[in-house]
C-alpha cells in the first residue's frame, strides 16, 4: 500500500521545542513548593564493607534537619534495579539501603533539610562504622574460586546469571571447513551516558496516603510499579509525572536509590521533598555501559565466505545486576548475525564486581560485541587480501536470514547501506589513493551494525494508545511513552494526523501522567516510533472509522466511498462533494457527535534497522592524537517519519560513539575502587571543536510492516557502527590495529614506536 | 545571614535576599524564580547555566550572587523580544532540530546571542569556538552550529526536511555558500 503523505516524512515543527528554546519548559528540578525540603544522600568511601553501625544523632540535632534515613529505618524489600515486568532482562538484587555496601560511592543514608546547605552539612555529621571486606574490581578476580561473594544469592562465582549460550549449526565442522582462521581479544571501557540533566525527583503525599512523584525517567509506569511494590501501596496510590526530561540514553530506565528515599523522606516529614543528584553523584549513583571483554574466533574460506564464528563475552556488571541479564543476552546473541554464518557458538557471561553499576545504555551490549566483530572482519579482509567493503558485502545478512530474535529479516538493508556509502564516499578511489607519509596521516574505515526495534523476544512488549476527537475536529493522543528528547511525541502525533487525514497542528499529545495515559513499558529499545507509533496509528484508525460512519450518514453515502485528507472528508469518485472534519463532528442542534474515541494495544515482534558508517580520521604521529574529520553514516530505518529528528538521533549517537571510542572512560582506582573522574573535566566528552561534519544519509529501502507506515527504530543504531569504523580507519591511516576502546594518544604513540622498532629490526 | 542585593534581570530591576555563598545560578533559579537557566555540573564545566552579565557570557554557577550586585543580566527568559514572538535564534534552533532533550539549550541560545551581539557574521569555526564551553549530549552539535549560522546568515538554510538528501558535509556547503556570496 502506498500513502500520499504530506505529514509523515516531513520535518514538522516539534511541539516540545518552543518551551525548550525559551526556557519555559519545566523539568523536575525546576519545581518548587512552599515548605519544600531538600534531600541529600550520604555515600560510602569503601568498595566493599558491612555497616557495623550508623550514628545519626548529631545530624538529627542540626537545626533545619527534618529526617534522616538509614538501612535501619527504611523498608527492607528486595527489588529489581529496573523493573521490566516479568522479563529475564533484569536482576532482583537490591534494597533501598542495605547493611552492606558493594561499591565506592553507594548510598548509606539520606537527609531531608530546609536548605541544601543544611542537608549537605548534616551528611558530614552522620558517622558510619564499616567492617571492610576484600573487594574485586575485575571480572577475572571476581570469578576466581576464592573471590569474595558480592551478593549472597545468584549463581556462584559472582555470576549475575547463568552463562548464556547461543548456537547455530556445528562450529567445529565450520572451523574444519575453513581455509583460514582468525582470533583475537577485544575490550571495551566504561563510558557513561552523561545526560545533561542530573537524576532528579520530587515527592509529595496527600492526606489520603497517595504519593505523587515528579521525576526524570524513561519508564514512568515501571517507576510506579516498583515504587508501589517496595512501599507496599496499590498502583492507584502512586502517581508518576514526567514532563520534560534532560536525556536518558537508556540509563534512566533504572530506579535509583534517591527515588525511594525521596518518597520516604516526604512521607516521614509530611512535606514535599526534592532530591537532585550533583554531577559527581550522577557518575557515582548512575549507570554506565558494561565494560566488556570479547574473545572472538572466525573461520573463512579463501573466497571470503564465513564458515564458523565462536565467541566468549564477559560483561562487568559492577555492584548490582541492573540490566546485566538483558545486556548479556542481547549483546551476545547479536553475534549470531550481521555477517551470515551457518556455524556459530557464542557464550556470554555477566559478572558482579565492586565497581560502579553498569546498566542500560544506548546500544545495550551490542556496542561491545559488534566492535569486536566489525574490527575482526576488517582484519580478516586484510589477511585475505580483500577490500573490507567487498568482504562485508559478501557476508552481509539479507532477506530471509534468521536474526538474533529468530525472525527472518526483511529486505536487504545492510547491503543497501554499504553500497550506498561506498558510492557516496568514492570508496574504491579512496582504497587506491597514495597514502600520506607525513606527520598527520589520514585513513578511511567502515563499520556496520544492525539493531532491533523493541526488546522482543526478551520482553513480550506492548504499546498502547488512546485517540479521541474533540467537537471542533482537533484530536488528542494519549500515550504513556516518555519524551526523553528524541521528539517521539511529535512523531506519534504525525502518525495520528496522517492516519486520520487531519493536519498535524490539529493533534496534541498528552503524556507523562500515569493516572491519565494508558500503560506504557517505557521509552527504550529503539521502539517508541515503531511500537508506540503503531499503537497510535491503530487507535487513530478506529476514530477515523467512527468519524467516516457519521460523515456517511450526513452525506447520505456509504462510508466505504469516503476518503479523508487535509481535514476534508470527500467522496472518492466525486471529490467536490465534501465536508470538513469539523463539520462532521461539530454540534448539531447543540449536541456534538458521540465521542469518537479509539483505544489500541499493539504487541510487536521486532524489526531490524541497519547502518554502515564511513569515517575519515586523521592521526598525528607526533602527538598520537586521533581526530575524526568526517563521517558519512548511511542508515536504513524504513519509512522516515521526521527526517530532522531521525538525523538528529544519528548525529547525537555518533557524538557519543566518537566519545567512547576515543576519549570517554569512567575510571576507578583498581586498589580502592575510588571514583577517579566523576566530572566533565576529567571525563572527556566530544565538544563542538571535536565534532566533524556529518553527512547523514537515510534510506527507506526495507520498510517493516510491523511499524507505522513501515517505520523502524533509529535511536540506538548510530552509536554501534561508529566505533569499529574509527578503529578500522586508524588502521588504514597508520597500519596499527587497536582492539579496545577508548584508543588513547599515548597508546597510539607506543604502538607506533613498537611498529617502528619491529620494522627496523626486520630490516636489520 | 542573607544579604539583600539588587540587579537588573531581563530589563527588570529585582531585589533579592541571598546567602553570601550562593551562586548567581542558584539565586536566579531559587530566589528570582527564573528556572530556564539550567544546572548540570555546577562547577563551570558544561555551560548549561550561561547567562549574559554586563554584555559578556558567564557561567552563572561560577559567579557569586553578591558579585552580580548592580549588574545587568540577561537569562534565557529575556531572549524573546516579546511574549508574542521568538528571537531568530530560537526560531532557527527549532527549525534546524538544534534542541533535543533541551536541557543544554538555554545555555546554547544565550551563548549564541552573546556571540552574535559581538560578531554578527561569525564563520563556522568562530561559531564552533564560541560554543566550545557548552556541552550538548544529544545533537552532535551539527544542528546547533547550523542554527547559529543560519541566524547569522552565514549558512544558506538548515537541512530541515531534507536531512536525508543533505548534499555535502557542513564545511563544504558553507564554503560553497560563502564563495557564491
Amino acid at each position: 500500500m502506498t500513502y500520499k503523505s504530506d505529514i509523515i516524512g516531513h520535518s514538522v515543527k516539534r511541539s516540545d521545542l518552543i518551551g525548550k528554546v525559551t526556557g519555559d519548559a519545566k523539568y523536575a528540578g525546576d519545581l518548587i513548593w512552599p515548605g519544600m525540603l531538600y534531600g541529600r544522600i550520604k555515600r560510602c568511601k569503601v568498595a566493599h564493607a558491612n555497616i557495623v553501625c550508623i550514628d545519626t544523632s548529631k545530624a538529627l540535632a542540626l537545626p533545619g534537619v527534618k529526617a534522616v534515613l538509614t538501612h535501619e529505618n527504611v523498608p527492607r524489600v528486595l527489588h529489581a534495579g529496573s523493573p521490566h515486568p516479568r522479563s529475564v532482562s533484569v536482576t532482583c538484587d537490591q534494597y533501598i539501603l542495605d547493611s552492606k555496601v558493594r561499591y565506592w560511592g553507594e548510598g548509606v543514608a539520606a537527609v531531608a533539610a530546609t536548605t541544601e546547605e543544611i542537608a549537605e552539612a548534616a551528611l558530614e555529621l552522620i558517622v558510619v562504622e564499616y567492617e571492610e571486606l576484600p573487594a574485586v574490581f575485575t571480572v577475572e578476580d571476581a570469578q576466581k574460586p576464592d573471590a569474595p561473594l558480592i551478593h549472597d544469592r545468584g549463581f556462584g562465582h559472582n555470576l549475575v546469571l547463568q552463562p548464556q549460550v547461543f548456537t547455530r549449526g556445528d562450529v567445529e565442522k565450520g572451523f574444519a571447513e575453513a581455509d583460514f582462521i582468525i582470533e583475537g581479544e577485544y575490550e571495551g571501557g566504561r563510558p557513561t551516558p552523561a545526560y545533561m540533566e542530573p537524576n532528579v525527583c520530587a515527592c509529595q503525599w496527600d492526606g489520603n496516603g497517595k504519593l505523587t512523584v515528579w521525576i526524570s525517567t524513561q519508564t514512568a509506569f515501571m517507576v510506579r510499579g516498583i515504587m508501589a511494590e517496595v512501599l507496599g501501596l496499590p498502583l492507584s496510590k502512586v502517581r508518576v509525572l514526567v514532563d520534560h526530561m534532560g536525556g536518558g540514553f537508556g540509563a534512566k530506565q533504572d530506579l535509583f536509590q534517591h527515588e525511594f528515599l525521596c518518597a520516604l523522606l516526604a512521607k516521614q516529614t509530611r512535606r514535599p521533598v526534592r532530591m537532585e543528584y550533583t554531577r559527581e553523584e550522577t557518575f557515582l549513583g548512575g549507570r554506565s555501559r558494561h565494560p566488556a571483554k570479547v574473545w572472538l574466533k572466525q573461520g573463512f574460506r579463501n573466497d571470503g565466505t564465513l564458515t564458523a564464528r565462536q565467541a566468549k563475552v564477559v560483561f562487568n556488571s559492577g555492584a548490582y545486576g541492573s540490566h546485566g541479564p538483558g545486556v548479556t543476552i542481547v549483546g551476545t546473541s547479536a553475534l549470531l548475525s550481521l555477517y551470515r554464518c551457518d556455524n556459530v557458538h557464542v557464550e556470554g557471561r555477566c559478572v558482579y564486581t565492586n565497581s560502579p553499576i553498569a546498566g542500560a545504555y544506548r546500544g545495550y551490549g551490542v556496542v561491545q560485541t559488534y566492535y569486536a566483530l566489525d574490527i575482526q572482519m576488517d582484519e580478516a579482509a586484510q589477511k585475505l587480501g580483500m577490500d573490507p567493503v567487498v568482504l562485508k558485502l559478501k557476508n552481509a545478512v539479507r532477506e530471509g536470514d534468521i536474526a538474533p530474535s529468530n525472525h527472518p529479516l526483511i529486505g536487504h538493508g545492510l547491503e543497501d547501506c554499504i553500497k550506498h556509502g561506498r558510492d557516496i564516499v568514492g570508496w574504491n578511489a579512496l582504497r587506491q589513493r597514495t597514502r600520506d607519509k607525513g606527520v598527520v596521516r589520514s585513513g578511511w574505515g567502515i563499520g556496520c551494525e544492525m539493531h532491533g526495534s523493541s526488546a522482543y523476544p526478551g520482553i513480550k512488549e506492548q504499546g498502547n494508545a488512546i485517540v479521541k476527537m474533540n467537537e471542533d475536529g482537533t484530536v488528542v493522543l494519549l500515550t504513556g511513552t516518555a519524551g526523553l528528547g528524541t521528539g517521539a511525541h511529535t512523531a506519534l502525533a504525525q502518525i495520528v494526523a496522517e492516519e486520520l487525514g487531519v493536519c498535524f497542528e490539529a493533534v496534541s499529545c498528552i503524556h507523562g501522567d500515569t493516572d491519565v495515559v494508558p500503560w506504557d513499558i517505557g521509552a527504550f529499545a529503539s521502539h517508541t516510533t515503531y511500537m508506540g507509533g503503531r499503537a497510535a496509528q491503530m487507535a487513530a484508525a478506529k476514530v477515523k472509522e467512527q468519524m467516516l460512519a457519521r460523515a456517511a450518514v450526513l452525506m447520505d453515502v456509504a462510508a466505504s466511498e469516503l476518503e479523508v485528507t487535509g481535514n476534508l472528508v470527500f467522496l472518492r469518485d466525486e471529490p467536490a462533494r465534501c465536508m470538513t472534519v469539523k463539520e462532521v463532528v461539530s454540534a448539531k442542534k447543540g449536541i456534538p457527535a458521540a465521542q469518537f474515541v479509539g483505544s489500541a494495544t499493539y504487541h510487536p515482534t521486532k524489526s531490524y534497522s541497519f547502518a554502515a558508517h564511513f569515517v575519515e580520521v586523521k592521526v598525528d604521529t607526533e602527538t598520537g592524537l586521533i581526530s575524526v574529520s568526517q563521517v558519512v553514516p548511511v542508515h536504513e530505518i524504513g519509512k522516515v517519519i521526521h527526517p530532522v529528528g531521525a538525523a538528529g538521533q544519528i548525529e547525537g549517537g555518533i557524538q557519543q560513539g566518537i566519545g567512547h571510542t576515543l576519549y570517554e572512560d569512567y575510571q576507578i582506582d583498581m586498589k580502592t575502587g575510588r571514583s577517579l573522574n566523576a566530572n566533565f573535566v576529567d571525563y572527556k566528552m566530544p565538544l563542538s571543536m571535536d565534532m566533524p561534519p556529518i553527512h547523514t544519509v537515510l534510506l527507506e529501502t526495507a520498510p517493516d510492516p510491523g511499524g507505522p507506515f513501515g517505520a523502524k527504530g533509529v535511536g540506538e543504531d548510530p552509536i554501534v557502527a561508529i566505533g569499529p569504523a574509527i578503529a578500522n580507519a586508524v588502521y588504514d591511516a597508520i597500519g596499527v590495529r587497536f582492539r579496545h576502546y577508548p584508543i588513547r594518544p599515548e597508546q597510539v604513540l607506543k604502538a607506533l614506536r613498537e611498529k617502528e622498532l619491529l620494522e627496523e629490526g626486520a630490516i636489520a | 545571614m542573607k544579604q539583600v542585593i539588587t540587579f537588573t534581570v531581563n530589563q527588570e530591576e529585582r531585589e533579592i535576599a541571598v546567602e553570601p555563598h550562593r551562586s548567581l545560578l542558584d539565586a536566579l533559579r531559587s530566589e528570582a524564580g527564573l528556572t530556564g537557566t539550567k544546572k548540570s555540573c555546577d562547577v563551570g564545566e558544561c555551560g548549561s547555566c550561561t547567562v549574559i552579565m554586563n554584555g559578556k557570557p558567564v557561567n552563572s554557577c561560577l559567579v557569586l550572587a553578591l558579585e552580580a550586585r548592580g549588574a545587568d543580566i540577561t537569562t534565557i527568559e529575556g531572549i524573546q523580544p516579546s511574549g508574542e514572538e521568538v528571537h531568530p535564534l530560537q526560531e532557527s534552533f527549532m527549525q534546524c532540530g538544534a534542541a533535543q532533550c533541551g536541557f543544554c539549550t538555554p545555555g546554547f541560545v544565550v551563548m549564541a546571542k552573546a556571540l552574535l551581539d559581538e560578531n554578527p557574521n561569525p564563520t563556522i569555526d568562530e561559531i564552533r569556538f564560541a560554543i566550545a564551553g557548552n556541552i550538548c549530549r544529544c545533537t552532535g552539535y551539527t544542528k546547533i552550529i547550523e542554527a547559529i549560522a543560519k541566524t547569522a546568515g552565514t549558512y544558506p538554510s538548515c537541512t530541515n526536511g531534507f536531512a536525508h538528501k543533505a548534499p555535502q558535509p557542513l564545511r563544504e556547503a558553507v564554503a560553497t555558500a560563502l564563495e557564491k556570496a
